[in-house]
């Protein structure tokens, strides 16, 4: 089937961000302390490095539901004003680059048809 | 015996709250057109109650135990939850819940062999956020929120939403209060949130699945409208239309398309419509 396929349901990750967006305190601590959050939730070292390093094709190779992953990146970089030019998104014109290439061209396309 | 005497389906998508004008000028006027248009008709029902059926975004229930359907049975509810109303920019609202409707729909769902969850105190994200944003501003409708899983493996199929929403039509018809029920979707259309295709919106798949919704021949779209062609169509999203399958079953005949929009600045494909007679 498609992308939502690919996660694992027992991924330490996908535990943590089920806690961590509903917890000032973890979303405090994700900001502070990511690597003593990771080893507390057992993330293995290549989860942790993924999130670290804000990679979201490295996340969904290891299985982070592909929900969690902007959600990942918001926590990075604020939550406020999360459009396709935020700094959030601009993980995924790394990690995607032909993906995110044809999408930014349909718009293009189609905002130019009207 | 309660009446359904609305039913209606919109997208949910949060930025059509908050990043609402990163779209097109005319993306914005059609939403603002449409959602004000579902306003009028749902104020002209005179609903007593929204039944508002939407997903759980993994916010209310962890990877490893998300039920098919919750059911929210509080007196009230409170949304969004904290770190979405940044990201909606939305301020806090309160709706009135109806915990005895809800309550009875869960019972009576399990009387006949439906099993729903149910939570006391539910959070919301843009699921049910978004579209009381646009129908419900001033609470003056009471909420039963029913989130459904369209995420996480296995997603139910189409056949088992449309199963769903039957059962649900006899569970409301036999609920013994004499409230008038709107029935209300959200969700869809095409996108991909999170994934390989987080821009990408499938105009093609989302115009064809709406000319189905205008057909009213409800066995033409399950005949056709696949969970695979969902899937193909943006992952993890698309599917998010079961909502809309599920309240399909309570209604017949064609449905009023208000508006679509391939809004890709939005992310997602983004729809309005209406159904004007109930099953």
């Amino acid at each position: 089937m498609g992308n939502v396929e690919r996660c694992d349901k027992t991924l330490p990750t996908n535990e943590m961000m089920f806690h961590v967006r509903r917890d000032a305190v973890l979303r405090a601590r994700f900001a502070s302390d990511l690597e003593g959050l990771a080893r507390e939730f057992k993330l293995s070292r290549a989860e942790y490095e993924a999130l670290r390093d804000q990679d979201p094709r490295r996340m969904m190779d290891l299985g982070v539901h592909q929900y969690y992953v902007p959600q990942i990146l918001r926590l990075f970089f604020g939550a406020a004003h999360n459009s396709n030019a935020s700094a959030a998104l601009e993980c995924y014109r790394r990690a995607y680059p032909e993906e995110t290439a044809q999408a930014m061209a349909l718009q293009e396309r189609l905002e130019r048809s009207r | 015996m309660a009446r359904v005497v609305a039913a209606m389906a919109m997208t949910h998508s949060p930025g059509l709250t908050g990043w609402f004008t990163r779209a097109s000028r005319e993306y914005q006027e059609l939403a603002l057109q449409a959602t004000a248009e579902m306003r009028r008709r749902l104020e002209a029902a005179r609903p007593d109650v929204l039944v508002m059926f939407s997903n759980d975004h993994l916010l209310n229930w962890p990877i490893n135990n998300m039920p098919e359907y919750t059911v929210g049975i509080g007196e009230e509810h409170i949304g969004p939850a904290e770190w979405f109303d940044e990201w909606l920019a939305m301020e806090k609202y309160r709706v009135a819940g109806h915990a005895t409707l809800a309550r009875w729909i869960v019972n009576e769902g399990g009387r006949r062999g439906l099993a729903l969850s149910y939570l006391r105190e539910m959070q919301f994200d843009d699921g049910i956020s978004v579209p009381t944003h646009y129908l419900n501003p001033d609470a003056q409708f009471r909420l039963v929120p029913v989130t459904m899983n369209c995420t996480v493996p296995p997603i139910p199929t189409p056949e088992r939403a449309y199963q769903v929403g039957a059962r649900l039509r006899d569970i409301l018809a036999a609920y013994p209060g004499d409230e008038r029920i709107a029935v209300i979707a959200t969700g869809g259309l095409s996108h991909e949130p999170g994934g390989p295709r987080y821009f990408w919106v499938d105009e093609a798949f989302d115009r064809w699945f709406l000319d189905l919704l205008k057909r009213g021949d409800h066995a033409a779209l399950l005949r056709e409208c696949t969970l695979e062609r969902m899937e193909a169509a943006g992952s993890g999203g698309t599917a998010e239309l079961l909502t809309w399958v599920l309240v399909l079953a309570l209604t017949r005949g064609p449905a009023d398309m208000l508006a679509y929009m391939p809004a890709v600045a939005w992310r997602s494909g983004t729809g309005m419509v209406v159904w004007n007679e109930m099953a």
